[in-house]
């Protein structure tokens, strides 16, 4: 019994470095079989409505897309890491993820993972959970699953704050550039965040611009550009895919109620301790 | 021989079927992604809740001990999107659990595939 799994293990293992080519879905949801795509893309969407970002949406970044859930970074760390200057590089180094094989939970120095502190943008993408636009008056808010993180998107036309005080999402201000693009600008944050899930530092001089293009009724692809002559060399950009999901709600997550507690629900990853069952 | 054939065949679908996801958790360094176990088991408890649902179960080994598995599956939100509520499993269901060992020491598993008391593959993901 053990050996016949130790050779499916192997055979699992030697897989694993082979790209998903084969894998006709978009993304990384449920397993589809090959071939078959999800429900939304069925080639059949309707065009995008006019200045509306409506519905719940969830990243579905295409396969081998080396982005998003798969390397908690904007593109692929072998192949196309972020230009960083000398501070860049000195904060990166001090960062301890927990994240693809890196650090346990007991190890990591991960703000969201060991304080809940709030993700920041654009790290809020990387947890994998969807988010809705809500209008206000003069703003609309982004609010996203991921413990009730919220950003207020100024719609007034105001200008960014030449001297903003520091916070954790940011100061954003957004307009539409055309009929279905929705441009949001963001400064002001304070130092406290990762600006992925690996741990690329940025400063208080970082400017995020997103352009949220709904190509169609049901697609959406979020255009990311960060800015930061204190940490990055060059400017920093990907593009993340995401779908409608107009039968999902947004239901609750708490990371202080819920997730501080690692002894409780995860003690058997803790590399220092050997408790394994409840 | 047919049963390693079946075996290689379900390592094959389970790649295919995971690998989008094979990567994408927070807690990746605990768990050893060579080392794939399978155990027919009794659920004890269920437990869905953030960050990630529990089943705790129990196994018989192969001199007929009984041993205390747990096994975690994606957040409470996640599945219920996928069709579960806090009922979808109970105590006493005779459950087939495959998933990768906890490296440090322990019985837990991250489950990749859980077939139900229905007999049923139960989906861990949400659309």
């Amino acid at each position: 019994m053990m050996r016949r799994l130790a050779g499916s293990a192997i055979v699992l293992s030697a897989l694993l470095v082979i790209p998903c080519a084969s894998y006709a879905q978009y993304g990384t949801g449920k397993a589809l079989p090959a071939g078959k795509k999800p429900a939304t893309d069925t080639g059949k969407s309707a065009p995008a409505p006019v200045h509306d970002l409506s519905g719940v949406w969830m990243m579905r970044n295409p396969p081998g897309a080396n982005r998003g859930y798969t390397n908690f970074t904007y593109t692929d760390p072998k192949t196309d890491p972020p230009a960083l200057t000398a501070w860049g590089e000195e904060k990166f180094k001090e960062a301890k993820d927990s994240n693809g094989g890196a650090y346990t939970l007991d190890q990591t120095n991960d703000p969201v993972l060991t304080r809940c502190y709030p993700p920041g943008t654009p790290r809020v993408y990387f947890h994998p959970y969807p988010f809705e636009f809500v209008k206000g008056g003069k703003f609309v808010l982004q609010v996203f699953e991921y413990d009730h993180t919220l950003r207020r998107i100024y719609t007034d036309g105001r200008s960014l704050p030449t001297d903003p005080d520091p916070s954790w999402m940011g100061y954003s201000v957004g307009h539409w550039d055309g009929p279905t693009t929705f441009v949001v600008d963001t400064v002001g944050f304070n130092e406290k965040t990762w600006l992925d899930r690996l741990g690329h530092a940025h400063s208080e001089q970082l400017h995020v611009t997103e352009r949220f293009r709904r190509v169609d009724r049901d697609h959406l692809q979020l255009d990311i550009t960060m800015v930061d002559p204190k940490a990055l060399a060059k400017p920093w950009t990907t593009t993340f895919y995401y779908e409608n999901r107009p039968d999902w709600e947004l239901g609750e997550i708490s990371c202080s109620g819920d997730y501080l507690d690692f002894d409780k629900f995860e003690s058997f990853s803790f590399k220092n301790k050997s408790e394994g069952t409840k | 021989m047919k049963i390693r054939s079946l075996l290689v065949f379900a390592a094959v679908a389970l790649v295919l079927a995971f690998s989008g996801v094979m990567f994408a958790h927070h807690g990746t360094a605990a768990y050893d992604t060579q080392n794939s176990l399978t155990f027919k088991g009794t659920v004890t408890e269920f437990r869905f809740i953030n960050p990630h649902c529990q089943i705790y179960f129990d196994v018989k080994n192969d001199k007929g001990e009984l041993e205390h598995w747990q096994g975690e599956l994606t957040a409470p939100n996640k599945l219920a999107r996928a069709g579960w509520t806090k009922h979808s499993l109970n105590p006493g269901d005779q459950i087939t659990i495959t998933g990768f060992a906890g490296k440090y020491g322990g019985h837990s598993l991250w489950i990749r595939k859980l077939i139900g008391p229905g007999g049923q593959s139960m989906q861990l993901f949400e659309d």
